[in-house]
């Protein structure tokens, strides 16, 4: 092996990113409009997430997507430490908190400017949006 | 009425290859070879296996047991895509098949390359259960067990006191276990301050609280009861097995109450099958992925009511010489992660009085768990025959 192919830069990792589904792509292009999109059963109301095609409340297929508030409160959270994705290294640590949204759902998403020393069930957030791209922009919680 | 499953089917024979980190085997040699212990076990001719059901994702199909073992007639082949509940919920399906009469042996097997292979954060984009969290749950940063368990354990911990020193106890009571096996990665002792100096993966994570990525394979064997009784070792019958999964199976975070798993749904069924309860169990061999995850499994079984599996572990209840044993061989957490199959090999050794410096005296009646892929459930009562 030559010294300069052993010199030679690994690649910068990347980010992993969202591939949308059928079901999920009104979700991430609402995100991506700064909008919290959710999807709501258009038989019996309810709303559902992660997105997917029947309600398992009416067993309807048909479906709209709304804008919901974007306040909750933390069900719990975890830091993480160890980067299992090379890209998140040089974030690390980095809170991710699980958050009861008021719209009835939940979302995980990375928790910025709070320190871990204040969290606390209950605590209330605020989801955010942070493009990271042109085509995504992902979900965040600050400070409500 | 009795359940028509139970004490029908047995574990006739057992095999496991050397644990490691670090091995030039394959995935599919570390299989045959530990099949091949198994089937020397239970002194059945390797031909004459039925069913084979291989771990997945692990390197191995059905048909290359025909084409190395020269299996003559392969009548049930199977996969079982439960991750860490995979082993014990093949315990069930390969009863079924045996009692019915579909097979006459079926084996179970897991090879494992986890040091010297691909490592689980690889591993787990073969899961089909792992696409939500790939799309929701990667992209923020969290996608590895350790991560995605964390939340819950967090949940625990503040609702209802667990600690850092409970979740402790589990990993030196299980490396306690682990040094009197001979066959084991960790041998050397682990103590409490071990555990809490070891850096934080995902909090509450520890590396201490974290089973091991290692390298081995393992094997078991069912039988119709009726056949195994004049196989080459001691009875062990299958008395109670089932398998559970959760609401919202493929998103944790989505699911109504993090802390309720599929064991929650299989506990039971498996209980009433066997015609026994917690009281009765002798020895348990509980999936431990993480330390955690045996304290709230604890809880789920009935050992102990929710938000005192915590203090259930303390005191030396857990460790041997105490009110239940846990984990006799080491467990994940110590001997070895091969999908939990050596805790089905450990409790049988345990009910043929084969557990050598580990033996729980007089143990008739133990439990095994499985835990894995996002939360499904899966529990097998063995029990030595009379």
């Amino acid at each position: 092996m030559s010294q300069a192919s052993a010199a030679a830069a690994p690649p910068a990792p990347e980010r992993p990113l969202p591939t949308p589904t059928r079901e999920s792509q009104p979700y991430w292009d609402g995100l991506r409009e700064g909008r919290f999109l959710l999807q709501f059963c258009s038989s019996c109301g309810k709303v559902r997430h992660y997105p997917r095609p029947v309600c398992p409340h009416c067993f309807s297929m048909e479906s709209e997507f709304r804008e919901a508030p974007l306040g909750g409160g933390l069900h719990s959270w975890t830091v993480c430490h160890h980067p299992f994705n090379f890209f998140f290294k040089a974030s690390a640590p980095y809170i991710v908190a699980l958050v009861d949204m008021d719209a009835g759902v939940r979302v995980n998403a990375q928790l910025h400017g709070i320190p871990e020393a204040e969290l606390k069930i209950g605590r209330r957030v605020k989801l955010g949006f942070e493009p990271v791209n042109e085509e995504v922009t992902l979900p965040v919680f600050v400070a409500e | 009425m009795v359940h028509p499953l139970r004490d029908k089917a047995a574990v006739s024979g057992i095999g496991e290859t050397a644990y490691t980190r670090g091995t030039t085997k394959s995935g599919l040699a570390l299989q045959l070879e530990a099949s091949l212990r198994a089937l020397d076990d239970a002194g059945i001719d390797p031909r004459d296996v039925d069913g084979v059901i291989p771990y997945f994702p692990g390197g191995a199909i059905a048909e290359d047991f025909i084409a190395n073992l020269g299996l003559k007639d392969l009548t049930l082949s199977a996969f079982i895509p439960m991750g860490g509940a995979t082993c014990v919920a093949a315990i069930q399906m390969a009863a079924m098949a045996v009692t019915t009469g579909v097979c006459k042996h079926v084996l179970i097997s897991v090879g494992r390359t986890g040091y010297s292979g691909s490592r689980v954060s690889t591993r787990l984009q073969q899961f089909p259960v792992f696409a939500q969290a790939a799309e929701f749950e990667a992209p923020i940063g969290m996608f590895a067990p350790a991560q995605l368990y964390a939340q819950g354990a967090r949940r625990h911990m503040e609702l209802y006191g667990t600690t850092a020193r409970q979740f402790a106890e589990v990993a030196v009571v299980t490396r306690q276990h682990a040094i009197l096996n001979g066959n084991v990665v960790m041998n050397k002792p682990l103590t409490v301050e071990d555990h809490h100096a070891s850096r934080m993966i995902s909090d509450p994570f520890r590396l201490f609280d974290c089973s091991l990525e290692s390298d081995g394979g393992a094997a078991v064997i069912i039988s119709a009861t009726e056949r195994a009784k004049d196989l080459r070792k001691p009875l062990v019958t299958i008395a109670g097995t089932a398998e559970g999964h959760p609401d919202s199976p493929a998103s944790i975070a989505q699911r109504p109450d993090l802390l309720e798993f599929g064991l929650v749904k299989s506990a039971p069924r498996a209980f009433a099958m066997a015609g026994v309860g917690p009281k009765d169990i002798d020895v348990a061999e509980i999936y431990d992925c993480f330390t955690f995850t045996v304290i709230r499994q604890l809880e789920i079984l009935g050992f102990c009511k929710t938000g005192e599996g915590g203090p259930f572990v303390m005191d030396g209840r857990i460790a041997l010489g105490g009110e239940l044993p846990i984990n006799t061989h080491g467990g994940l957490l110590s001997q070895g992660h091969v999908v939990g199959l050596n805790h089905v090999i450990e409790l049988t050794r345990q009910l043929r009085g084969e557990a050598g410096k580990a033996q729980v005296k007089d143990a008739e009646t133990g439990l095994v768990t499985g835990y894995g892929d996002m939360g499904d459930g899966s529990i097998a009562i063995l029990r030595r025959a009379a």
